[in-house]
């Protein structure tokens, strides 16, 4: 098992990262995250229709995107320098468990690009690449 | 205009999405980052994915970035002699 918190400095309400369900670090990692309906984020979004905040999906994708360094984010800086061709699919609601899956496409000058998909059984639900800037 | 250097700067527009502009708008000897076109790291990065992709060519570290990205003549002299055949 990966020691999510072990890895990312991130910390709830904002560690948004639930299991790593399979990881090869520069390669590949696949994530999972269940979006309880305590979520503090539903509270106010919205209120009675909770609705996952899209752009969740993608910090959601970044911080599975963390996983794919070897070693741990404790005292390092990682930032998301850049969000291309972001496609949102499908809402998502309360009770959805989420596959958060990420390969790297290639690297420059400290900088990564990432391509990332959320899919909730099956289907598809976000698509997009993220630049991470890395130091 | 070079057919390969006319494919470069193609693959500069295409790769990043500067709409609007043609083959011919980008000088020759014009620094491609800061002065010039005025690109930044993350474009950078996007043109090493997109000279990979286009022409079969890594750049696999900064110095040989810096020494292929000085301007589109130095990018297509960079780009001829390291792809195979």
């Amino acid at each position: 098992m990966t020691d999510i918190p072990g890895h990312l400095p991130h910390r709830p309400p904002f560690l948004l990262v639930d299991r790593i369900l399979e990881r090869e670090p520069g390669v590949r990692v696949v994530a999972e995250k269940l979006v309880a309906a305590g979520e503090p984020c539903l509270r106010g979004h919205v209120p009675d229709r909770p609705l996952l905040p899209e752009v969740l999906l993608l910090e959601m994708l970044a911080q599975t995107a963390g996983f794919l360094e070897a070693d741990s984010l404790h005292g390092r800086a990682m930032f998301l320098a850049g969000i291309q061709d972001a496609r949102f699919q499908a809402p998502v609601l309360p009770g959805d468990r989420l596959r958060l899956e990420v390969s790297p496409e290639g690297a420059f000058g400290g900088l990564m690009k990432v391509r990332g998909t959320a899919t909730c059984e099956g289907r598809e639900v976000c698509a997009a690449s993220l630049m991470v800037k890395r130091s | 205009m070079s057919d390969l250097k006319l494919r470069v700067k193609e693959m500069i527009i295409d790769r990043l999405k500067l709409e609007g502009m043609t083959p011919d708008q980008i000088e020759d000897q014009a620094p491609l980052f800061g002065e010039g076109l005025g690109l930044d790291s993350i474009d950078a990065l996007e043109l090493v994915l997109g000279i990979e992709q286009v022409f079969g060519v890594k750049i696999e570290d900064e110095a040989s970035g810096t020494k292929a990205f000085r301007s589109v003549e130095a990018l297509t002299a960079f780009i001829a002699e390291h792809r195979k055949a």
